[in-house]
């Protein structure tokens, strides 16, 4: 008991140090940065290469590793963050998105990406507690931690730059008026947190002592989950909740093993968010009321087809694309048309309804395995066995995240994040359903009336024709009074609650037919590749389908398709660009985020609250009927 | 948006159609679409499937450096027929997404007459039947999985099915004691391997006190191997990669570890395994079909070559690759630089050379059987065939 106390003690703190950068730009910029964690990374990295190949002593490298990601920090902010002030905060999560994958590549290319071993400055095993040797390196990592944060504290509540820092946290309009530069501020906070996740990549790193480029990507996970715990914005709290969490996933392992980490850190995601959103010593302040798509994508004009070039273009799609591409294009195309019906389940949750989910990989999955299972183990039929598939993701995701509607802003869109990370972690370990780590292999090829669906040109047939279907139902559901509702909601929920219209209820019937389609989504993906395991759900496809939607124009069914063609067809244009493909990736994702936000075709228009004038007048009657 | 724009977005996107692949004369909705593939004027290329980014992305730039040293020595000794010999590189990330796409490309693509990889074994099984399906070679370097090979007639492989190196690992750990504490990457490798490995060592008649599967991005295993000390087994038994190995190596030594006998899967036989472990790989044991201080004329010249070109001591991956490629080559020369040359090549081939196996022929099973294994110790830093192994 002791040692694993000990144990999670230990990596509590690392996680700690993380924690901290992650609270700090919440707090003040209101921005998830999921950048956090490649600059931890190169700072990683850095700390690497001073240390190890310049061979300078350890305070040297600590201050040079600070310095560098400070300024890396500033860069981030200036390019990529700042511009998008007037835009919803989803693009600016997107953008530091963007970011972390030009990070990592960045850094695989420099440093090349083999994982090396950190030079061994500080003793791990001088000490033993309960038969669990530690070092000094775990000792200074604690106390680094512990000084750090009271020196944030003090410099928060006396000098006048971390004054500044508090104000524009508490009240962004009210201190641009009192005169506080907010644009410096918000560079202030991207530099200290910046230089802060380079101080953690030099002390976690020699903690790990194994690094590699890519060591950021779940730590930003932990470190987030830490943060929350402790209450977002809240200093102390990211130690608190770094601790806590150690702690916790240390017995949690020691009972069910290491598989089942991700299951623990999302678990107790979700749990903070359901029963104590503000975290352990976070004041339960009003959220922010500001949904994460904003009303400004929501009113873009959606780009329209006139009936003929839709009927030319659907004729060019279904009966010359076939024999006009190779196989090799037409099997890219049948994976932009899986990943725009997976974007078209965000069409009517984030467009319409304006609550954006970070976790469509969830209902992907669930739709994946339902299918996956009922036809390998039930027989069931391919065509029946996507129905099920659909109604079952969207039954499993609506009871996952409806404690979650009472939360506002980004707190939903955290909460939808940690259910789509805890479905995968669920398929990992459960291994009596769905097979775990091995995944469901001779999954069936769909057949109709003796036909069978193998070649590329089939399933992008198959799949165009689902799309079609699914594009159908949603700009039905757009237009009908159900669409006028959702869009109500979306740009004036408080309004639309004191119309006595039960808001959650309305979300909750989006987040359902959102994963139904992503569930379908998911079945074709299964019965196409015919083998599942749970890597393939992760954090990238939820944050593809949430970019697809983004770039699309978030309420137009057309945008997704196209949205669907840049982003999954880039990848595969940019193959002759070998090692730097996913760089260059990186790289347009963060300039098509910066210079169309509103969406590839979409056009910014102003609000006219015409929606929630509508409701206003109807929904009463409506809800007594 | 005005019309103006709409109408040149709708020239560009059907000038861009019509500029790629052509593809007439053939039914796209039949599954019999293999090409001849491989024309006879130009290089020779043979296509790959590696994860070049992401978090395997070490493994395939190790490939990358087996497939320059073996194209460089070729194509000094003239190449195949007098063309040159090239790979195609593609990146998959090691994703099953990815390795079908690329299956794809390569298949429709007739300057390819073989393929290699992918690096895991459900990437690379995804692919498996398109490349079936154009006829073309899939070969797969480190696909251990015991059905890999079962995807067709065109699917081989020259790494060890998982039912003789984990039985093996067994084997060896079966000298050195009766209670294992075993933990095992949590992937389909990790899973494939650890089954095998408690089948075998139930048929030797030992216990297994512990198990339990790990996250290859955890940095921290301490509650585990904790856990693990606590079962009171003979030995610790780590299944995976070097990275994780010496990772688990090194916290297993405080923890409690110290003294107990630590025994680790052949994949994790790397000099980066020492590299990484630093002083607490001391001891520790594995059994593997490449072991670079092997007195064989074939190691030592592979070593010797390697180690002047990259400064480096090579790998069971480098050598797995370096064969690889070396095999579809040997087989192009003998049967015709074809997709159909490759295939028969390897079929009536015989006495293939070889460095990890010496002179090797294939199974029905589109293996390599009978390897021998070695039993090797890290001592001194430095791995050293175990007393009493040969």
């Amino acid at each position: 008991m002791l040692s694993i106390l000990v144990s999670g003690v230990i990596n509590g703190g690392a996680y700690a140090l993380l924690a901290v950068g992650i609270s700090l730009i919440f707090g003040v910029s209101n921005l998830i940065n999921l950048a956090q964690g490649s600059v931890f990374a190169v700072g990683a990295l850095t700390g690497w290469w001073l240390i190890a190949e310049m061979h300078w002593p350890l305070w040297a490298a600590v201050i040079g590793v600070v310095l560098f990601t400070g300024l890396l920090g500033l860069v981030i902010n200036v390019l990529a963050v700042q511009p998008l002030a007037g835009a919803p905060p989803i693009a600016a999560l997107l953008a530091t998105f963007g970011v972390s994958i030009i990070l990592e590549n960045a850094a695989q290319l420099v440093f090349s990406p083999e994982t090396r071993r950190f030079p061994q400055l500080l003793s791990s095993d001088d000490f033993e507690v309960a038969g669990v040797r530690f070092g000094t390196l775990h000792v200074v990592i604690l106390t680094i931690t512990a000084v750090v944060i009271a020196a944030l504290a003090a410099f928060l509540r006396h000098h006048r730059l971390g004054q500044a820092i508090r104000a524009t946290a508490q009240d962004r309009q009210a201190a641009a008026q009192m005169g506080i530069p907010v644009r410096a501020v918000d560079n202030a906070a991207f530099v200290l947190a910046s230089a802060l996740g380079g101080l953690a990549g030099v002390f976690v790193g020699m903690y790990v002592s194994n690094i590699n480029p890519t060591i950021g990507a779940m730590a930003v996970f932990e470190a987030f989950t830490a943060a929350t715990l402790g209450g977002l914005g809240n200093m102390p709290g990211a130690i608190v909740g770094g601790l806590l969490l150690g702690i916790a996933e240390a017995f949690g392992i020691a009972q069910w093993g290491d598989g089942a980490r991700q299951l623990i850190t999302f678990t107790v995601l979700i749990a903070v968010l359901w029963l104590r959103p503000s975290g352990l010593l976070g004041k339960a302040r009003t959220l922010a009321a500001e949904p994460m798509t904003g009303t400004f994508f929501g009113s873009g004009t959606p780009y329209r087809l006139h009936r003929r070039q839709a009927a030319a273009l659907i004729v060019f799609a279904v009966a010359v694309a076939p024999f006009l591409f190779s196989d090799y294009v037409l099997e890219v195309g049948a994976q932009i048309l899986v990943f725009a019906i997976l974007a078209l389940s965000l069409t009517l949750l984030a467009g319409n309804a304006g609550q954006m989910s970070l976790g469509q990989a969830g209902p992907l999955a669930l739709g994946s395995y339902a299918s996956a299972l009922l036809t390998t183990r039930i027989g069931l039929g391919f065509w029946t066995a996507l129905l099920v598939s659909g109604v079952v993701a969207a039954v499993v995701s609506v009871v996952l995240v409806a404690p979650s509607w009472r939360l506002r802003g980004h707190y939903v869109a955290i909460a939808t994040l940690g259910t789509g990370m805890m479905v995968a972690a669920f398929m990992l370990n459960a291994d009596w359903l769905t097979g775990g780590p091995q995944g469901i292999s001779g999954i069936p090829q769909p057949r109709i009336l003796g036909f069978r669906f193998e070649t590329p040109a089939t399933f992008y047939l198959l799949n165009l024709v689902v799309l079609l279907l699914v594009i159908g139902v949603v700009r039905r559901l757009q237009n009908s009074p159900l669409g006028t509702v959702w869009s109500a909601i979306r740009e004036d929920e408080v309004a639309v609650r004191s119309a006595g219209v039960n808001a959650a209820s309305y979300k909750s019937l989006a987040f359902a037919i959102g994963g139904f389609i992503a569930g379908i989504a998911g079945s074709l993906q299964a019965h196409q590749y015919g083998y599942i395991d749970p890597s393939v759900f992760n954090m990238q496809i939820s944050l593809l389908a949430v970019t697809i939607v983004v770039l699309g124009g978030i309420s137009s069914p057309l945008g997704v398709v196209l949205g669907s063609i840049v982003l999954v067809g880039v990848p595969e244009l940019f193959r002759d660009l070998q090692d730097y493909r996913m760089l260059f990736y990186g790289l347009v994702l963060v300039l098509l985020v910066r210079f169309r936000p509103q969406g590839l075709l979409g056009r910014a228009a102003d609000t006219s609250g015409g929606a929630v004038r509508g409701v206003l007048r109807t929904a009463p009657r409506r809800d007594t009927a | 948006m005005n019309d103006l724009s709409r109408r040149r977005i709708l020239q560009g996107a059907l000038l861009g159609a019509g500029a790629l692949t052509l593809n007439a004369c053939r039914n796209p909705f039949s599954a019999s679409s293999g090409s001849a593939g491989g024309s006879s004027s130009g290089p020779v290329v043979f296509g790959v499937s590696a994860p070049m980014t992401g978090d395997s992305a070490e493994y395939g730039a190790i490939w990358k450096k087996a497939f320059d040293l073996a194209l460089a020595e070729a194509n000094q000794a003239g190449g195949i027929g007098g063309r040159k010999i090239q790979v195609d590189v593609q990146d998959s990330q090691a994703a099953p997404r990815q390795a079908v796409t690329i299956a794809q490309k390569f298949a429709s693509d007739d300057r390819i007459v073989a393929e290699l990889g992918d690096f895991a074994s459900p990437a690379s099984m995804a692919a498996s039947s398109i490349y079936e399906r154009a006829k073309l070679t899939q070969f797969g370097i480190t696909d251990s999985h015991p059905d890999f090979t079962k995807g067709g007639e065109y699917v081989w492989s020259n790494a060890q099915s998982q039912n003789d190196a984990a039985k093996s690992q067994a084997d060896l750990a079966h000298k050195h004691g009766k209670r294992h504490a075993v933990v095992y990457l949590d992937t389909d490798w990790g899973a494939t391997v650890w089954k095998i490995y408690e089948k075998s060592a139930k048929a030797n008649g030992d216990t297994i006190t512990y198990s339990s599967g790990f996250i290859a991005s955890s940095t921290d295993f301490r509650p585990t191997l904790i856990k693990a000390r606590q079962s009171n087994p003979d030995m610790l038994v780590i299944i995976g990669y070097y990275k994780d190995a010496a990772l688990l190596t090194q916290q297993a030594r405080s923890v409690g570890f110290e003294k107990l006998p630590i025994v680790i899967a052949n994949s994790a036989y790397s000099p980066q395994f020492l590299a990484l472990g630093g002083t607490a790989t001391e001891g520790v044991r594995l059994s593997t079909t490449f072991f670079a201080d092997e007195p064989r004329p074939e190691v030592r010249e592979f070593v010797k070559k390697w180690r002047g070109r990259y400064k480096e001591t090579p790998d069971m991956f480098a050598a797995g690759a370096y064969d690889a490629i070396n095999i579809l080559i040997w087989a192009a020369k003998k049967h015709g630089a074809t997709r159909e040359g490759i295939h028969q090549g390897l079929l009536k081939g015989k006495d293939i050379p070889s460095v990890s196996y010496g002179p090797l022929t294939f199974g029905p099973d589109r293996r390599v059987a009978g390897a021998r294994f070695l039993e090797v110790v890290v001592k001194g830093g430095k791995y050293v065939l175990a007393d009493g192994a040969e």
